[in-house]
């Protein structure tokens, strides 16, 4: 495959995303808001709005181009996946995935991968993000274009929610789970660049991926790992923050359940656990938006997150001060417009209480 | 299951009541990919010969288009390809 060809074909799927994000968007918000403007749109359950849309053309061709652009993008003649297996010797070589120097990954190759991790190709990324050495490579492509109006590294997103958790505190032991490439990391790697930096992430290829960013950039206080996030080999009390990016919604409930526990037990007395990740949904064609999209990109736990009673969880297990938020991911985001296709972000925190003074 | 699809192989998802306009949505979309691939490779090579020097097909190959250039006429491509998915008139004409 030729580079040009792989970037025109590329250039043309993100064009007709962006036409699926916008202007398909819009007429869909629009014939539904028509329909549903005499009778209460927060109640409609989200089998309720589909029947709303059952029939209509346009909600049938908006789901189709969901999927398959998807699906072009990544498994197509000129897909990312074919593309980077083309490539593998010459990435992988150049990435310096066989050196053993300090910015390694410390890999498990021992590590038995959940079974609801390897049965769904998460994202419609063909063969999952471990069974391809280059598929880090393939997903960190892929992650470019996956909001287009983001732009390709979602510089302003990962900074603002960087920020946002950082809330004039000065972390010195932080966690990021589930890092996959390193994009959720490197922000808290800027902004505290003295502290010690741990990512952990499943998947190995990605984790070469980022370990090459921070050989790149000679980062320095970062150790990436291959482990579970729901159970790590860190001691108890071992950070004073522990987050994660959009990682929520790719597991089972009973998962995000282990990974909340896993966090209160890593987190120091008054250390602080920050997700981003997506769970409000202010109404119907929300919801319908959002758990259509689980099906159609592969992203099938994301209805369960969606209906978790979050409070309710966190502060069973011992959580205070939880906080979950609305997060708008770029400055010129109007979180009411309906101008466009958007995950409904959302900053869920919680705080571990310090100890009782004896 | 055909023999020729992989073991892993699942039925494909279907957004419209016919499943042929399911499958032929994705014949008419790998199409218009071709196209633009196409259109893409017959600009470069338009360059080329409009800067009067000897095509070279390596390096006609090789050189990738200006990306925001291509970006901004992948935008107009695709609008001017999906369109017709709103179903809406261009020009004010009767509603029945």
């Amino acid at each position: 495959m030729h580079e040009s060809d792989f970037a025109a074909a590329q250039a043309f799927l993100l064009g007709a995303k962006n036409f699926w994000t916008t202007n398909l968007y819009r007429e869909l918000r629009y014939k539904y808001d028509r329909r549903i403007d005499k009778r209460d749109a927060e109640s409609l359950t989200p089998d309720e709005a589909v029947a709303e849309l059952e029939g209509d053309v346009t909600y049938h061709f908006f789901g189709w181009l969901e999927r398959h652009l998807q699906r072009m993008k990544y498994t197509s003649r000129y897909g990312v996946i074919p593309y980077h297996s083309e490539r593998r010797d010459t990435l992988t070589q150049e990435a310096g995935f066989s050196l053993q120097d300090e910015y390694a990954p410390v890999l498990n190759p021992g590590l038995e991968l959940p079974k609801y991790y390897k049965s769904i190709d998460i994202h419609q990324h063909q063969g999952g993000l471990w069974s391809e050495i280059t598929a880090g490579f393939a997903y960190e492509y892929g992650a470019r274009t996956t909001t287009p109006l983001l732009g390709e590294t979602h510089e302003d997103l990962h900074k603002r929610f960087t920020e946002y958790v950082a809330d004039g505190v000065d972390f010195k032991r932080i966690l990021d789970l589930g890092c996959g490439f390193g994009k959720s990391t490197r922000p808290f790697l800027k902004q505290f660049p003295t502290s010690a930096v741990h990512a952990v992430d499943l998947s190995a290829p990605c984790l070469h991926v980022a370990s090459q960013f921070a050989r790149k950039n000679s980062t320095r206080n970062v150790r990436y790992s291959q482990q579970d996030a729901r159970g790590t080999n860190f001691d108890d009390e071992s950070f004073d923050l522990v987050t994660s990016t959009m990682l929520l919604h790719e597991l089972p409930v009973k998962s995000v359940l282990q990974l909340f526990e896993e966090c209160y037990r890593l987190l120091q007395h008054g250390g602080r656990m920050a997700h981003l990740d997506f769970y409000i949904l202010p109404d119907a064609f929300d919801r319908l938006m959002h758990y259509g999209h689980s099906k159609r990109n592969n992203e099938i736990f994301m209805r369960g997150v969606s209906e978790l009673d979050l409070p309710g969880v966190l502060g069973k297990i011992g959580f205070i001060d939880i906080k979950i938020e609305r997060f708008q991911e770029g400055v010129d985001v109007d979180l009411d417009a309906h101008e466009a296709w958007r995950f409904p972000w959302t900053a869920i925190s919680a705080v571990k209480p310090r100890r009782a003074a004896a | 299951m055909n023999p020729q699809e992989p073991p892993h192989a699942r039925p494909e998802q279907q957004f419209f009541e016919d499943p042929a306009i399911d499958r032929l949505m994705g014949t008419v979309m790998a199409l218009a990919t071709e196209v633009f691939v196409l259109q893409s490779r017959l600009r470069a090579l338009e360059d080329r010969l409009g800067e009067g020097g000897v095509v070279d097909v390596a390096n006609l190959r090789a050189d990738s288009e200006d990306q925001a250039q291509q970006a901004a006429e992948a935008k107009a491509y695709s609008e001017h390809l999906l369109r017709p998915l709103l179903g809406l008139q261009d020009a004010l004409g009767p509603t029945d």
